[in-house]
């Protein structure tokens, strides 16, 4: 009877996010620990994703004993391979086997992801954040731009070299768990990048009269895209300048301001007659006021019309509204000179 | 404790001794007598940084340990004249150099010489052409590695040429 190995005590007492809300949380795996633009990815990130993903997912354990990992890609300066192995020598100074070794094709074409492919031309610049700043002075605002990434395909063979069968299955085991629905994903700078699995080849050594071993090759693509930082734009938006005024705001008592020019309730009306005239028009009186009369010179009679309206003779005191028309007319007792009617007006 | 096994084979007509002065002989020659000298630059693999998904350093980057001159059996091959690869970029590229050393001389130094070190070797006074050891013959159990059978005596080294923006002795 098969005993359960992954026994877990525990269940997850928060659910995992899903929707919007995990999107803002992949959005924060990409910003962590940096400005408000995504980091690069470039070729040497994503092999160094391959190289963990094969380290970590793609672990093997036989006998209680993990199978090595040569974690870098082995490239033409040779001393490097011989930092890289040297804890899982023989003798004679040759890796010992088992292990297991990641081999890149040099080649990267453009890439098959349908989510980036040939969809905008020129390396347009696209809306990415917008981002608060403040200089000390001035308060405003930053925009920044990236331009679409470009997506390649990276070709990758996984080798494991083993003199066991049993090594060979365990391995086999946890690439097709792992690829059973046909691609996996590494994480990369808080980013989801797709492999997919498409072929195996034995390339084991058999022969009779030479050291014999197996060798099975696993090749993977991975549906990368290259983001580089250097493409980033950042253009200065909205600017605001903050100014600051202080004002006293106690107030003294017994001090008020004065009013000039004077503003009076009461002020004289005059009514002056050339020695030509004796009609006189006020065509828009500007007040409600009330007129008293004060004295008159070289004046026999007047008469009083508003708006259009007689309104008596030698009038004391008149009522006025805004905007009334007066007309008073004089009879001169001499006429060949001037004359004057003055009245008080009182504001009402 | 290291298990000690003797020798007896040959033990007729020759044996520990006979081996240690014919050696030593040989060393007379090649050492004294022919002294052809190299510059081994044993790479410190400790200090050197190298990037960490392919393990390589930019030019002038690698750090080696203090060079040591030795001393064994300089060929040079034959240089080829050809195109680099598909670029139809001629090349007159150098051949590479076998280093035949005894494993003797090597001991009394206390010196290894090992795969990726760097050799330099000085074809005129002001002309140094430097080497990537491709080969460090560590494996000297075939017959002509041995002498007479008896036990093996010396290495061969096969080393490539690099360009001057891998590896140029500073």
């Amino acid at each position: 009877m098969a005993f359960p190995k992954q026994v877990k005590p525990n269940i997850d007492l928060v659910p995992p996010k899903t929707l919007s809300a995990r999107r803002h949380e992949l959005l924060e795996f990409i910003n962590k620990d940096g400005t408000y633009l995504p980091k690069s990815v470039l070729h040497a990130d994503l092999d160094l994703g391959m190289l963990e993903f094969v380290k970590n997912e793609l672990k093997t354990t036989v006998s209680g004993k993990d199978i090595n990992v040569i974690d870098k890609i082995i490239t033409n300066q040779r001393w490097s391979q011989f930092t890289e192995t040297w804890n899982f020598k023989d003798p004679d100074f040759n890796v010992d086997l088992p292990f297991i070794t990641v081999v890149r094709s040099p080649e990267v074409k453009y890439g098959t992801n349908p989510s980036t492919q040939y969809t905008i031309p020129v390396r347009k610049q696209f809306y990415y954040a917008t981002v608060p700043t403040w200089n000390g002075n001035q308060k405003g605002y930053d925009v920044y731009t990236i331009p679409q990434p470009v997506p390649v395909d990276i070709n990758y063979s996984v080798k494991i070299l083993c003199n066991r069968m049993r090594e060979l299955n365990t391995f086999n085991k946890n690439v097709l768990q792992t690829f059973s629905s046909r691609q996996a994903y590494t994480f990369i700078k808080g980013q989801y990048v797709p492999i997919i699995m498409n072929n195996l080849t034995d390339e084991s050594v058999i022969d009779l009269d030479r050291r014999n071993y197996y060798m099975q090759s696993y090749d993977f693509t991975m549906l990368g895209y290259l983001i580089d930082e250097e493409e980033f734009q950042v253009k200065p938006a909205i600017a605001r300048v903050l100014q600051l005024v202080e004002a006293d705001t106690s107030v003294r008592q017994g001090r008020r301001a004065e009013i000039y020019p004077p503003n009076p309730n009461e002020f004289e009306y005059r009514l002056f007659y050339t020695s030509t005239n004796d009609t006189l028009i006020d065509d828009a009186v500007e007040y409600n006021i009330d007129l008293s009369l004060i004295s008159t010179d070289n004046v026999d009679s007047w008469e009083v019309t508003i708006n259009g309206d007689f309104y008596g003779s030698d009038l004391i005191s008149i009522q006025l509204n805004t905007n009334d028309v007066l007309e008073v007319s004089v009879t001169k007792t001499n006429p060949a000179l001037e004359s004057t009617i003055l009245y008080q007006a009182k504001l009402v | 404790m290291e298990k000690l096994v003797p020798i007896t084979r040959l033990g007729k007509f020759f044996g520990g001794e006979d081996y240690t002065l014919d050696i030593s002989m040989g060393q007379e020659w090649l050492e004294g007598d022919m002294n052809f000298t190299v510059v081994l630059y044993r790479i410190d693999r400790y200090k050197t940084l190298q990037d960490d998904v392919y393990g390589e350093v930019p030019e002038g980057g690698i750090q080696f340990l203090p060079p040591i001159e030795i001393k064994g059996l300089v060929q040079i091959l034959q240089p080829t004249n050809q195109r680099l690869g598909t670029s139809r970029v001629r090349q007159d590229e150098p051949g590479n150099m076998r280093f035949s050393v005894y494993q003797a001389y090597l001991d009394e130094l206390n010196v290894d010489i090992n795969f990726g070190d760097y050799l330099g070797y000085y074809e005129t006074e002001s002309k140094v052409r430097y080497y990537s050891v491709s080969d460090d013959g560590r494996v000297v159990s075939d017959n002509k590695h041995t002498y007479g059978g008896y036990k093996p005596f010396y290495r061969t080294i096969i080393a490539t040429p690099t360009s001057k923006n891998e590896f140029f002795g500073t």
